[in-house]
């Protein structure tokens, strides 16, 4: 069980707090609140190690006073037994006395048992308890924390590592907090005392007999770091197998398209033999690692029982002190047993809750993140009903200090008119609609909602007001229903349903296996792209927001479904402010303000008709694709004649292609 | 690897013990016949230390022997000779004896104690050696199993694929390869390890003295039962912990995944709620857990040491009677705790037991897989082909008893030909390319190229003649030069380059700092969808295959970028046979040889003229998909990539 125990232990990845003192404080308030677990914990571990320092007394004793009295006996247990002794009468002593008083020792010595037994139990327990509820508490601070990180934070930190880093610290101090630490304090607490007691026995027998004991500390210590070493090497050894299974199982159908089977099973022999040989090297040493901690045990037992028997056998006290007692060496073997176990536990404990110190100091960290956008001491709530009047004042932008996004960018929105932003990537088209539900603050400039600053009032109810499809759809690991809801908490099933009638959702959501009810994997998984983007279309038309931001980006939906989604994007603009990041033609047709965005700045504004006469950057960039078309277009036309659903796609003359 | 926040201490961990069908476990611990050697040894030392493990007592004994009998004499002999006489003979010895022993004591405690210390000098090294050549063949055993399953995995043919997905045959290569590994590296080692002591133990219990023996043998099997609750109720509460982590970090996870939808909809205090819930619910178990141990902990102590003090109280009985020496009752208190020892670990036995046999059953439902298309035993070459390939009458069902998906089909393609498919999802379209590289056999009739049945010639053959252009592309960890030689790692950079710049990726790849040699993938540089896309085509280019099969829809990419896509793709089909999935207006135009699919069925064959002309099918599908599509693409450019 150890072995494996410890295994587990020195697999895991370790590090080391930078400012250990004020982590340690900070640990310290938190556990502040349940000091009266904590110091139970302590007080009963403190129990628990009394009873297992004691009991070798009473074996001491029975030795001493009943198996093998001698003049030389240490026997204060039996006082009558101690006086016959003295007078040399133990003759006298009848045996159902002896037996007696040893039944009464062994009656102790179970008792010290129980007692330790459960105490040990039940200090476990206090600290475990005090344990989950600070991991309770910190666990909820950093998701209140992560809540109110501003969308910059996110756009730095990648969620997969900011979520392995969590699950690994938090899983480090739990670990630490429900078992390593009071293990650690209970094997010192034990040692000390021990020794402790062997110091008072006789000195010299006890420096002797402990001699080993530093030979134990640094054989573990040296096995454990070479064993954690060994292990991180077979940690990247094994990412590199899982990525290339990941690789060669995601791209089988390639694998075999190209004949690459015999190649790629051979270049994973290799990777495979890496991560084998790397694990065999981590095991010669933890393989090493109880061998010689028990050899050493067994050295020590024989060091005790040497030097004692040899003093006892020649009746010569140990360097002037007393002569040691039969049972004195009994005691001392007991002793020895005891180190064994600790030794080893705290060696390799040890580095587990410098590691647990270090998660810690990186979730203090994450929790002391600044907060970027934080309502105002005095926000008020945004009025419930809004017009939906947006706009940007001279709005100056960006993510850092020296790189502006946006340059001055001002624009007016009447309620219920539609905004297409157009241009190339990295022209701040995103930065505009972020600001809009103030994801992000201006740096200069203000963004105004029927006429209010919206850094004057708190977020929530900012955003109660607005709407947003994103690009990147994101769904919960909920069924259909409940993410549609997400929308609006309160809405009913039959509100839920209408919305997805609304934007013509409902027609796959009842082919789905379960209907609404159907649990959506992470991210959605089990739903084409589109299908995703419906819900979430339907999750927004269930909000009814006054103003509507939308990302409009192609992603690869099949013609049909790309249809459906366009449709209900049209279902959904009718009546709102409405800002879109414009990928289709259509779109762009139908807005009642085109913004053409290069470099953070706008440099062409009005409806597609007044951009295209303009003959400026707009219509450079509509005839760039107008011209790509063309070839195909043309055949169309001349080959087909007819368009039977009148649906002219772009007209072939060089000009405005008209309704 | 895991995201387990318990360590049990005691027990197993992960997913629950499942059924363990041991027919599994039994194959897979046959894999350590394929290191006999190496087996032998390990299970030699073994034994070794476990026999040196129970000569330790002996000797304990000795010592303590030597110790207390040297005293004995010592004291008996200093006492004045009226009273030694009787005092000897009242310790059951006589005065010779006696001399005996005070001149030898030293000699044999020194003796015991040099003995002891080699023996655990020897007993380490054999345990040693023990441990590291079990975790040695473990890891042998479990490189061979994860080459195994990866070469089986890539041989498998796409149906399997189709029913399996990546995640979970990555989860039978690590995770349920590991559980066997460790059955193997310590379930049997302390299966054996635990059988030795225990029937040892008892043996020379009872020979030494069976009276005491008789004293500790009642509970045992109460101990045993204890144990076997102990791990039938810890078991679960750590399975039902994990599962609340695992809820807990995906209530997390999504909420940073899905943060700016959270923040959109102002949704923070609900998700706040759901986590703190979540929260609570991990908590709730994990006192739970300790509240059960820190009962359960004491009770198992508890019977451990009963056994012991009641060991000490008769076993004293007989020292004082002088029936038994301190050294008999050393020795045997030790002997105790080898039995208790064994069944300590009863309990991490079974439960390793029950995952590695689980596992060890998922691992060979890989193996063991029948690989639906495979070589025939006297497959032929494929020699170098024209490139004519011919359908006759084919129906094709991805299950036995399923509906055919493809019904009757038959065309014929001249080398050189494209050939459009054109379909709504599910009208077969991909299917039929799949059948012509072989990825599926079809269920009725016969494929042809060149006049060769699929089915008589060698896979490898076959598909190194035919290029292939997927659509959704998967890049391989490595640098840009080694995908382009995918299909041909021995193609000389001139080739490489050659198909890079027809497949128009040569310009782009040119601007990165190590050109070809970029690293891509998993540890490397991320190509735009567009980028990928050109690599994939000179992939497929560089095996200038008489056979070309691609899927022309272009995923989310610019507008410079999939004109470029497209030019590429034409230079592609160029004077070779080629099968184009259609999306576009172009390809469908120019096609030599239009395929009108729906449901399983030709619907319409020809040009685009005539079919115009004569199917209304085509017509609407024209109207509706290309046309449509057309308009769709006829977006604003909104990057300028390079």
């Amino acid at each position: 069980m150890m072995l494996d125990g410890n295994r587990r232990l020195l697999e895991g990845e370790t590090s080391r707090a930078r400012d250990l003192g004020s982590t340690l404080r900070r640990f310290g308030t938190y556990f502040g609140q349940y000091w009266g677990w904590l110091a139970s914990a302590l007080l009963l571990i403190g129990v628990a190690t009394w009873s297992q320092v004691i009991s070798p007394d009473y074996i001491q004793q029975a030795t001493d006073c009943y198996f093998y009295p001698s003049p030389m006996s240490n026997c204060w247990y039996d006082p009558a037994v101690a006086t016959a002794i003295r007078e040399g009468a133990l003759d006298q002593v009848p045996l159902e006395t002896k037996l007696a008083g040893l039944g009464g020792i062994v009656a102790i010595l179970a008792g010290l048992y129980v007692l330790g037994a459960i105490v040990t139990g039940m200090a476990f327990y206090a600290m475990g308890r005090s344990g989950q509820l600070v991991l309770r508490k910190l666990r909820m601070e950093l998701f209140d924390k992560m809540q109110r990180l501003s969308l910059n934070f996110y756009s730095e930190n990648e969620v997969g590592n900011l979520m392995s880093r969590l699950t690994s610290d938090t899983d480090t101090i739990q670990q630490v907090f429900s078992f390593a630490l009071l293990s650690v304090i209970s094997g010192t607490m034990l040692i000390v005392w021990v020794m402790i007691r062997m110091l008072e026995t006789n000195i010299p027998y006890a420096l002797v007999s402990l001699a080993v004991v530093p030979v134990m500390f640094i054989a573990t210590l040296y096995f454990s770091n070479q064993a954690r070493k060994a292990f991180r090497k077979s940690r990247q050894e094994m990412g590199s197998v899982n990525a290339d299974l990941q690789e060669s199982i995601a791209g089988v159908r390639e694998v075999q398209a190209f004949n690459r089977e015999e190649e790629n099973i051979a270049q994973f022999e290799r990777t495979n033999a890496a991560n084998r040989d790397a694990n065999v090297r981590a095991a010669a040493f933890t393989s090493a690692l109880n061998p010689v901690l028990e050899a050493l045990g067994y050295v020590a037992l024989g060091v005790v029982v040497v030097v004692g028997g040899l003093s006892l056998l020649r009746n010569e006290p140990l360097l002037g002190t007393s002569v040691i007692s039969l049972g004195t060496v009994f005691a001392f073997l007991q002793y020895v047993q005891r180190f064994n176990q600790p030794v080893s536990q705290i060696a390799v404990l040890w580095t587990n809750i410098q590691s647990a110190i270090a998660g810690g100091e990186r979730i203090f960290g994450l929790l002391d993140e600044r907060i970027d956008i934080l309502d105002k001491p005095n926000a008020r709530q945004m009025p419930t009903q809004i017009t939906g009047a947006v706009e940007f004042q001279d709005v100056k932008a960006g993510y850092k200090a020296d790189q502006p996004v946006l340059k001055g960018i001002s624009f007016a929105a009447k309620p219920g008119q539609t905004i297409a932003i157009v241009g190339p990537t990295g022209a701040g088209k995103t930065t505009i609609i972020n600001l809009i539900p103030r994801f992000y603050d201006v740096s200069g400039g203000s963004v105004l909602i029927d006429g209010i600053d919206v850094r004057d009032v708190t977020q929530e109810s900012l955003r109660q007001h607005i709407g947003i499809v994103l690009q990147d759809t994101f769904l919960f690991s909920d069924t259909v229903m409940e993410n549609i809801r997400f929308g609006r908490l309160g809405a009913t099933d039959e509100e839920v349903i209408a919305a997805a009638k609304l934007v013509a959702a409902d027609t796959f959501i009842e082919r789905l296996p379960e209907g609404y009810q159907t649990v959506l994997g992470e991210r959605g998984s089990g739903l084409s792209q589109g299908q995703r983007q419906l819900i979430a279309i339907a999750r927004v038309a269930l909000m009814k927001p006054s103003v509507l931001i939308l990302d409009e980006a192609t992603s690869s939906v099949d013609t049909r479904t790309e249809r459906i989604i366009q449709k209900a994007f049209e279902q959904l603009l009718q009546g709102r402010t409405s800002f879109v990041i414009a990928h289709r033609l259509s779109t762009i047709r139908n807005a009642d303000l085109v913004l053409m965005l290069r470099d953070g700045e706008i440099v062409e504004r009005g409806t597609h008709h007044e951009l295209l006469e303009l003959r400026g950057q707009y219509y450079d960039l509509y005839m760039s694709q107008f011209r790509k078309e063309e070839e195909p277009e043309h055949s169309v036309s001349n080959e087909s004649g007819a368009q039977p659903n009148g649906q002219v796609p772009v007209s072939a003359a060089p000009q405005p292609a008209g309704d | 690897m895991q995201a387990s926040a318990a360590r049990p201490q005691f027990g197993g961990r992960g997913r629950g013990a499942r059924p363990a069908s041991n027919g599994g476990l039994g194959r897979a611990i046959g894999y350590l016949g394929r290191d006999r050697r190496l087996t032998l040894i390990t299970y030699g030392a073994l034994i070794v230390a476990s026999l040196a493990q129970l000569a330790v007592p002996q000797l304990i004994q000795n010592m303590i022997n030597a110790i207390t009998q040297g005293t004995t004499a010592n004291s008996i002999l200093g006492l004045p000779p009226l009273v030694r006489d009787v005092a000897a003979q009242a310790a059951g010895y006589n005065i010779a004896e006696l001399e005996n022993i005070q001149v030898n004591a030293e000699s044999w405690l020194i003796g015991a104690t040099v003995a002891i210390v080699l023996l655990a000098v020897a007993r380490g090294i054999f345990s040693f050696v023990q441990a590291f050549l079990s975790e040695q063949i473990s890891q042998s055993v479990a490189f061979n199993f994860r080459n195994e399953i990866f070469a089986k995995i890539q041989r498998l043919s796409f149906s399997y694929h189709d029913r399996n997905q990546t995640g979970q045959l990555m989860i039978r290569a690590t995770d349920d390869v590991e559980r066997v590994r460790l059955f193997i590296a310590q379930g049997l080692v302390l299966t054996a390890q635990a059988f030795i002591l225990l029937i040892a133990t008892l043996v020379i219990l009872f020979l030494t003295n069976w009276q005491l023996t008789l004293v500790v043998l009642p509970i045992l099997p109460i101990a045993m039962i204890v144990f076997m609750i102990f791990g039938a109720v810890s078991q679960p509460l750590f399975v039902e912990i994990q599962q609340r982590l695992a809820a807990l970090n995906t209530v997390l996870q999504e909420n940073m995944a899905g943060v700016k939808v959270v923040r959109a909809f102002t949704r923070e205090k609900a998700q706040q709620t759901k986590f703190y819930g979540a929260v609570d619910d991990v908590v709730a178990q994990q006192l739970r857990v300790a509240r059960t141990f820190s009962f359960l902990f004491p009770v198992i102590f508890l019977i451990a040491q009963a056994g012991q003090a009641a060991l000490l109280y008769f076993a004293g009985r007989g020292i004082i009677t002088g029936d038994l020496t301190a050294g008999e009752y050393q020795s045997f208190s030790l002997y105790v705790t080898y039995i208790f020892f064994p069944l300590g670990q009863l309990g991490f036995i079974i439960s390793l037991l029950a995952q590695a046999g689980a596992s060890a059953t998922r691992i060979f439902e890989i193996l063991d897989a029948k690989n639906d298309v495979t070589d025939k035993p006297d497959a032929i070459e494929l020699p170098p082909i024209q490139g004519h390939v011919t359908f006759n009458d084919v129906t094709f069902r991805y299950f036995s008893s399923g509906d055919p998906v493809l019904k009757n089909i038959s065309f014929e393609a001249v080398p050189g030909q494209t050939i459009a498919l054109l379909g709504g999802t599910g009208s077969g379209k991909t299917t039929i390319i799949n059948l012509i590289p072989r990825f599926y056999d079809a269920s009725e009739g016969a494929i042809l190229i060149d006049g060769h049945d699929l089915r008589d010639v060698t896979l490898d053959s076959l598909r190194s003649q035919i290029g292939i252009v997927l659509q959704e592309t998967n890049l391989f960890s490595g640098t840009i030069r080694d995908n382009i030689a995918f299909g041909r790692p021995d193609a000389t950079d001139e080739d490489v380059i050659a198909a890079a710049q027809a497949a128009a990726a040569h310009d782009f790849i040119v601007t990165f700092p190590d050109g070809y040699n970029t690293l891509v993938g998993e540890r490397g540089a991320t190509l735009s969808g567009g980028q990928k896309q050109r690599v994939a085509i000179a992939r497929a280019l560089l095996l200038n295959p008489r056979i070309l099969i691609l899927d022309d829809s272009t995923s989310s990419v610019d507008l410079q970028t999939e004109s470029r896509i497209q030019k590429a793709l034409d230079n592609l089909m160029r004077g070779r046979t080629s099968f184009v999935i259609a999306q576009r207006i172009t390809t469908v135009l120019n096609a030599d040889l239009i395929l009108v699919l729906d449901k399983g069925e030709v619907v319409a064959t020809g040009k685009h003229d005539d079919l115009m002309e004569h199917s209304p099918i085509y017509a609407e599908i024209y109207n509706s998909q290309l046309v449509g599509d057309a308009e769709m693409t006829d977006a604003v450019p909104t990057g300028q990539e390079v």
